[in-house]
């Protein structure tokens, strides 16, 4: 007989919602919520499922205790498996997945796995050998998500090495770890002769993974500026003096627009740049050499194109996640054209 | 949209379909070697060329 510990929320414990955040750690030697539909799909094995549950507020306020909990139970009920959630958008969730998944990876050396929509925050606290299923953003991919943790959970009992890198592959989110691995030069050799080969021409690999990049459709060149209304946007940080709504200055997770109505240019002291990317000093001491009011200015007086935008809009690109970047920049966009604006001038730092 | 930028290599590794060269990373529209008049005359010919972009059409990301 093999055993599975479940670990599972309030809510998919069936115990309550937002109101019941606050339930304590609790061991339940039965299947319960998702872990019923585990038992019927893995039933042509002889297994016996305990479930754990803690409401989302209790782990996050009382993490320590509840992971003391949690090796209690590790000890006396032994189980050959650990399965968390699955936590599909749910953050809170999400996170008490991945670290109690983790926890039991790290102390006990059992298989765990969890399920995880791939913006969960919880995907940042995934540890090694975590194996964490990717799921929909909602419980409405329950059943093929449950399904997908059977099939896991088999291939795993059954140690089957060469199918489950199969599933890995197809089934599982790609986070990017660090692992200590052993080179067979310095990374000063190896750098040296990744860059003479790229001299040469030669065929190189970089170490460090490139963001696969989503074509999108080629905007169509304006036929009449004549006609058109054009905005700035930056990803230099430049925001009123004393930056009134806290844009962050590194890992961007927000953007704002900010009038240039009636301004012929941008003065020092009434605008500066929030940025730890690059040094400000310059565009300080000029923030058209940023946001360059003065030249569109003057280009829309004389006619190069219609109408030059009230607001331009900022964030800041440093040290960002490009999926958070697409949103912005997304958000912008549609802001942008539902304002009748027709073309854009960004600058990048 | 014109991208101005001194980084064209990873604007055109992040798809943006037209890029222009800007003067340094730290100030992309800035020239703060010239008095500023001439600067802002600089600036304003720099951007008259982006607007040129703008009208340009393209089917790859391409460095102007």
């Amino acid at each position: 007989m093999v055993k599975i510990l479940h670990y599972l929320n309030q809510f998919f414990a069936g115990i309550g919602g937002e109101e019941k955040a606050g339930q304590e750690f609790l061991f339940l030697a039965k299947a319960v919520g998702p872990g019923m539909l585990l038992r019927d799909l893995l039933k042509n094995r002889d297994i016996e499922i305990a479930t754990i549950v803690c409401g989302d507020n209790y782990f996050h306020e009382h993490e320590e205790a509840v992971l003391a909990s949690l090796a209690e139970v590790m000890t006396q009920f032994a189980p050959d498996l650990f399965i968390a959630g699955p936590a599909f958008h749910a953050g809170r969730y999400g996170l008490a997945c991945a670290k109690t998944a983790s926890f039991v990876r790290e102390r006990w050396g059992v298989p765990v796995l969890t399920g995880l929509y791939e913006e969960n925050p919880g995907t940042r606290e995934i540890g090694r050998h975590v194996f964490a299923i990717q799921t929909g953003s909602s419980a409405a991919s329950m059943p093929s998500t449950i399904k997908r943790c059977a099939d896991l959970a088999a291939l795993l009992l059954d140690r089957d090495a060469g199918r489950l890198e199969a599933f890995k592959e197809e089934f599982c989110l790609k986070i990017p770890r660090r692992f200590t691995v052993q080179a067979s030069a310095p990374d000063s050799e190896r750098a040296v002769d990744m860059l003479l080969a790229k001299l040469r021409g030669a065929a190189f690999e970089s170490e460090i993974p490139r963001i696969a990049v989503v074509p999108h459709p080629v905007p169509a060149a304006i036929q009449d500026l004549s006609q058109a209304t054009l905005a700035m946007v930056t990803e230099g940080g430049l925001v009123p003096m004393g930056n009134p709504d806290r844009l962050e200055s590194s890992r961007g997770t927000k953007y704002f627009k900010y009038s240039i109505k009636e301004r012929d240019d941008l003065k020092p002291g009434e605008f500066e740049a929030m940025h730890t990317g690059y040094d400000t000093s310059t565009v300080n001491a000029d923030p058209d050499r940023l946001i360059p009011v003065d030249a569109m200015r003057s280009l829309e007086r004389a006619g190069h194109f219609a109408r030059l935008h009230d607001y331009y809009y900022v964030t800041t690109g440093t040290g960002a996640m490009p999926a958070k970047m697409q949103e912005l920049g997304a958000g912008i966009a549609e802001e942008l054209s539902a304002s009748g604006v027709n073309g854009v001038v960004l600058t990048a730092t | 949209m014109v991208l101005i930028t001194c980084l064209a290599n990873v604007a055109t590794q992040v798809g943006a379909y037209r890029i222009m060269s800007g003067n340094k990373f730290h100030y992309p529209v800035g020239n703060p070697d010239l008095p500023a008049a001439e600067e802002a005359n600089w600036r304003a010919a720099l951007l008259s060329a982006a607007l040129k972009i703008l009208q340009t059409p393209v089917d790859v990301p391409t460095v102007f």
